[in-house]
């Protein structure tokens, strides 16, 4: 396992998509926050207030809902092409072929893919809370308190959530072969949790749970919870779709 | 004497008909064994059996006398292919795809082992640079070197002359001569008939799927010797 994490490691910090991601979720989502946060200040458009939504009251609070609602449908996006990447581009390289005859089983470098993915969006989800900060605190939002460090970690959490959302874009990248078909499902993943929420469905839909708790919408512990079994499904799907594998297309 | 890789009567049909049909096939310790034959005639679908990348639908392939499906992941240490792609990452130096190769096969003296693959396959002055932007020559001596750096006693290489340079050629023929005298059991496949007679000790060929018979590697005019078995072979599958 050690090996195929070490080598999963070196090919994400090597890559290109590993770094524009990174920097797009980053300083990407924390600019678009701070531009947000500019035009509630310096306008007095009513109509412009309005479409800024919560980030119009110009404090941490408005600012940090802001960054949510970006980071829930951007960041997701963001995560999911990498993770589409990490397993459509063996296909796309050939090197899948390569992966084969090893005394490390398939399932274990499957594995290995996800563990040093969810490590990346860990640090990426962290990093992007602690940016936010610091650009709440530039922009004069005043002292960090306890409740905006709350939020700032319900961000971060957001973040990690997030992981167990976009495993079923890593599953169809591997049926599929193909990093687009991973994007795709991505997009479709986006577009189901928008639906459940107008469907009222809230909480109960594990795609759009974590965005919904972190904008501070009632939702119990057990609907977050079933992130777990969600996750854990499509993690065991993985792997088994690793281990059966067949070059036969 | 178990084989050290082994096909029993396998067959793997795909649906437009392509595949092999009832291959039997040995490799065995110090005997390089050259597979050659047109294109599509089941040469690479052989290869991706013996290594488990497809499943046979009847018959065995057997990795040191286990069933693959039942073989223990260890047994795998001790086998270096290359089947069509390199296993050599875009992004990434040749000297980082070669350590990456040889920590997936469990190599202990990883860095002594990446610089004994550079030097054999003369890449010290491509080392350090992107295999994106090697040319595909270099790509193959890469994918080739990472395939070798481990010391296999089994070696599975599908056309890798595919894209070398005559220098490469040599190289690659000087490794596997010396690989299987020191008791390697080898399969190469090629569609440059005079080469594999230079190093096979047994030459097999491959048409519409099946093994259809042995040329002797000291044939003379070897060319047309294969051409003649392949056209009978077409003869009597048409009568």
């Amino acid at each position: 396992m050690k090996a195929a994490i070490w080598a999963e490691a070196v090919k994400l910090v090597g890559s290109t998509v590993g770094r524009v991601a990174s920097i797009a979720i980053v300083v990407g989502i924390s600019v678009i926050s701070a531009s947000m946060l500019l035009a509630a200040a310096t306008t007095t458009d009513p109509q412009l207030l309005a479409k800024l939504g919560p980030v119009a009251a110009g404090d941490w609070h408005g600012f940090l809902l802001g960054a949510v609602q970006i980071t829930g449908a951007g960041g997701l996006g963001g995560f999911a092409v990498v993770l589409a990447w990490m397993f459509g581009r063996e296909f796309g390289d050939g090197t899948i072929a390569g992966l084969f005859a090893l005394p490390v089983r398939r399932s274990t470098i499957a594995l290995a893919k996800l563990l040093v993915f969810l490590v990346w969006a860990t640090a990426m989800s962290i990093l992007l809370a602690i940016v936010l900060g610091l650009v709440g605190t530039m922009a004069g939002l005043g002292p960090i308190g306890s409740g905006t460090l709350e939020a700032l970690a319900r961000q971060a959490a957001l973040g990690v959530m997030s992981v167990a959302i976009t495993l079923p874009v890593a599953w169809a990248a591997t049926l599929a072969r193909s990093v687009l078909a991973g994007v795709s499902v991505a997009i479709a993943l986006v577009v189901v949790a928008q639906v459940s929420v107008l469907a009222g469905l809230g909480g109960w839909m594990p795609l759009a749970a974590p965005a919904l708790w972190a904008l501070g919408t009632a939702v119990t512990p057990v609907q977050l919870a079933l992130l777990i079994p969600f996750g854990a499904i499509f993690v065991a799907l993985i792997a088994q779709s690793w281990r059966r594998m067949q070059l036969d297309r | 004497m178990t084989a050290a890789l082994a096909l029993e009567k396998a067959s793997r049909v795909f649906g437009n008909g392509s595949g092999i049909v009832d291959v039997d096939l040995e490799l065995s310790s110090g005997r390089i064994v050259a597979l050659v034959g047109l294109n599509g005639a089941g040469k690479t679908t052989l290869m991706r059996v013996m290594l488990g990348m497809l499943r046979p639908q009847r018959g065995r392939a057997l990795l040191n006398g286990h069933d693959l499906t039942t073989v223990p992941v260890a047994e795998w240490a001790r086998v270096g292919h290359l089947v069509e792609y390199p296993l050599a990452y875009p992004e990434l130096t040749a000297r980082r795809n070669l350590e990456l190769s040889a920590r997936l096969r469990g190599i202990a003296q990883v860095s002594a082992a990446v610089d004994r693959a550079i030097a054999e396959f003369a890449l010290e002055q491509y080392a350090d640079r992107r295999v994106r932007a090697l040319s595909l020559g270099n790509r193959q001596r890469v994918g080739v070197a990472a395939a070798l750096q481990h010391d296999p006693s089994i070696i599975v290489l599908d056309e890798p002359t595919n894209a070398l340079d005559p220098a490469g050629v040599i190289r690659l023929r000087e490794s596997l001569l010396r690989r299987a005298g020191d008791g390697a059991a080898i399969l190469v496949s090629s569609h440059h008939l005079d080469e594999v007679a230079r190093i096979a000790d047994r030459i097999v060929v491959m048409n519409a799927g099946r093994l259809i018979g042995d040329l002797a590697p000291d044939t003379p005019e070897i060319e047309r010797a294969f051409f003649e078995a392949v056209r009978a072979d077409d003869e009597r599958a048409t009568r």
